[in-house]
């Protein structure tokens, strides 16, 4: 038998490389990576999404100079629509942080939508029943709001530890569960008798994030900074960011040297939901004054991104909110004066995420084009 | 026993975007690849469907092209995970996001949402129809209904009797050794992503076209996701999926059903059943049955050839 493997499949050093029309392709996996290479590509990554961005924007009837005109002239033309970017980069940034911390060690959490819903209700039900202080009554709110979130992630931080149930579907089920109590509230105990509207009555002004003094920017985007700061200590600096990234490399090798895998792995989950929570609460006291039915959409998705373009660097996790933020600004604008619709601005995210992922190949891979020779 | 009679003969229905649903999934997940796009493949077959029908007006056309339509937006999927050799779950993120806001978009361009349409019709087989009960049950529904248990029949013969079928599991179980027999990883997962998903958008397309008649903006509410929870409750074997796609669409069936009957419970509870049964679902798989034993071996795992192991 092993004669016959050794004629049939002769040991080579080399595979045969591809053959591709006229020349070959030859792949081959690259052992160091320099981050300034890193950063080139991927950076070479985002303008082809950006790219494939504005073709998509000049189907839809915009034209070339109207997109320069939106996403980068009229953004940075006033300082009222560089604070409207800012309003957006707030919970953005806070979406994005809590994406971070529970990606950096492997647990995917794609129910921050939901997680946001119970920050948002929790703190809702602080401002309802009017308790506390008034001079504390926004500090009780957004601690109302953390342990909203952390609850509604504990559910399935728990099932997965224990049970080892996918974390994926089980966070994202509990959106719809969420988001269906939320609507119980809404249109019953909650209702805002005043309003046509499924709202809850508007807070009252001691329960809102105030204006920080320049344009309407709220002290919604500081509280997201000290976050960002407090995130990357924690996940850089911190004995837990240590333990966090040994169980992001090797799970297994963590485990053998003893870490505690499930302490970390709760640990970084119940931060993540505490943090969507406080998304909640920011979107909420922050841009709309009360809990409305659809505060939190879409916003799974741009942190996911968030941290994902910002290789789960909570400073990163600043700069990219931003940009997002500004994608969002032009997006509404393009909803007004061009009658795209909202969903757009989706569509453009998924168009950067899968660039900048596809980009990511020629990162890990040195491709060798070999022309066919005579 | 008229409620009862009702409520059953509408689980077919309900139950028919499931179980099409999670056998595209199976097929896929059989060759290695993570399938978490299934939401946003639903969307794209029923907006497909319903835009295809407003244009033709010929339902069964329209499934046709909601599967096709899921099978292009595929190959994005298949070139990043198979060809770029992405990370599956951000890849498979970025699907459900990028046929979110494509299906939203195309659908309010084309004018096609919220429009009422002329759906797929009740097809009852003329002598075996009149017989009470029975008759209303199994034999006075569309012709997916009927053509389900065959699609299934298929597959399994395909994954278990043809030599295609091996070689697909072999791909799934383990890429390397696959790959040292001459089979080629790369064609035999791009084909298995690319049919996978042709059934996903099926099934997507039959939500729209034969059971809602409308399109409207994230209209498979979670379906794609309740299938890919119904996979591994399934453990990867057909049948044992249909099992669970009849279990929750029985569930579907009754909610509109009960608040009919005048039971009080409030609205919005009775809409989280499906959630979280799907949850029970995936902790009462989790507690019986090691889920593991029956995953395929490489799932999620890129093949990367050039890397040696």
């Amino acid at each position: 038998m092993a004669s016959e493997v050794e004629i049939r499949a002769p040991v080579r050093t080399r595979r045969p490389p591809r053959r591709v029309g006229l020349g070959r392709i030859n792949l081959e996996i690259r052992q160091h990576v320099t981050p300034w290479r890193q950063a080139l590509v991927l950076f070479g990554g985002l303008v082809v999404g950006l790219v494939a961005t504005a073709v998509v924007l000049m189907t839809a009837g915009v034209g070339l100079p109207a997109i320069y005109d939106e996403f980068v002239v009229s953004i940075f033309s006033s300082s009222m629509s560089v604070s409207a970017v800012l309003i957006q980069t707030g919970p953005l940034l806070v979406v994005g942080l809590s994406a971070a911390v529970a990606f950096k060690v492997r647990f995917w959490n794609i129910g921050i939508e939901g997680q946001m819903i119970f920050g948002s209700i929790f703190a809702t039900f602080v401002a309802i029943h009017d308790i506390g202080p008034e001079p504390l009554r926004l500090v009780l709110m957004l601690v109302a709001a953390t342990l909203g979130g952390m609850l509604w992630i504990l559910i399935p931080a728990l099932l997965k530890l224990k049970l080892g149930v996918n974390e994926i579907i089980s966070t994202l089920l509990l959106n719809y569960v969420a988001f269906n109590f939320l609507l119980y509230l809404l249109y019953g105990a909650w209702k805002d008798p005043k309003s046509a509207f499924p709202n809850s009555e508007q807070y009252d002004a001691v329960e809102r994030l105030s204006p920080i003094g320049w344009e309407s920017v709220t002290w919604a985007l500081p509280v997201a900074l000290v976050l960002a700061v407090l995130c990357w200590w924690l996940l850089n600096i911190s004995r837990f960011g240590f333990l966090a990234r040994f169980v992001d490399a090797n799970p297994r090798m963590a485990a053998a040297v003893g870490i505690p895998i499930g302490t970390v792995t709760l640990t970084a989950a119940l931060l993540s939901g505490a943090i969507s929570g406080i998304g909640g609460f920011v979107v909420s006291a922050g841009i709309e004054s009360r809990l409305t039915q659809s505060f939190f959409l879409g916003y799974t998705f741009s942190g996911i991104l968030i941290a994902f373009l910002a290789r789960n660097n909570p400073l990163f996790a600043i700069l990219v909110a931003a940009f997002v933020g500004v994608l969002f600004v032009a997006g509404q604008s393009l909803q007004v004066f061009y009658q795209i619709p909202g969903a757009m601005v989706q569509l453009i995210q998924a168009i950067i995420v899968i660039s900048v992922a596809a980009s990511e190949f020629f990162v890990r891979h040195r491709v060798h084009w070999v022309r066919r020779s005579a | 026993m008229d409620f009862l009679v009702n409520w059953i003969s509408n689980i077919p229905g309900f139950a028919v975007p499931f179980a099409l649903a999670s056998l595209g999934l199976i097929l896929t997940e059989k060759s290695g690849v993570l399938s978490l796009g299934a939401e946003g493949f639903m969307l794209m077959g029923a907006m497909a469907g319903v835009g295809a029908v407003i244009v033709t007006a010929e339902p069964l056309l329209a499934l046709v092209v909601a599967a096709l339509a899921t099978a292009l937006i595929s190959l994005i999927f298949a070139g990043l995970v198979v060809a770029l050799r992405v990370n599956q779950v951000i890849a498979g993120l970025a699907m459900v996001f990028l046929c979110q806001g494509l299906t939203s978009l195309i659908g309010a361009e084309e004018g096609w949402t919220s429009r009422a349409i002329v759906g797929l019709g009740i097809l009852p087989i003329w002598p075996l129809s009149d017989i009470p009960v029975i008759g209303r049950i199994f034999f006075r529904q569309d012709i997916v209904v009927y053509l389900t248990v065959p699609i299934f029949l298929a597959m399994q013969w395909m994954l278990n009797r043809t030599e295609t079928g091996l070689k697909l599991r072999a791909v799934g179980e383990n890429p390397e050794a696959a790959d040292s027999t001459g089979v080629n990883v790369s064609l035999y997962r791009a084909g298995a992503i690319f049919c996978g998903a042709a059934l996903v958008g099926f099934a997507g397309g039959y939500l729209s076209v034969a059971v809602a008649r409308i399109w409207v903006d994230g209209m498979a509410g979670g379906r794609g996701w309740i299938a890919i929870a119904l996979v591994i409750f399934a453990r990867w074997h057909p049948w044992r999926a249909l099992l669970g796609a009849v279990i929750f669409g029985g569930i579907e069936a009754l909610i509109p059903r009960v608040a009919a009957v005048g039971i009080q419970v409030p609205q919005y509870f009775m809409l989280m059943t499906p959630y979280v049964a799907t949850l029970l679902v995936m902790v009462w798989a989790a507690l019986y049955g090691n889920t593991r034993l029956d995953e395929p071996g490489a799932l999620g795992r890129p093949h990367v050839r050039e890397e040696r192991r």
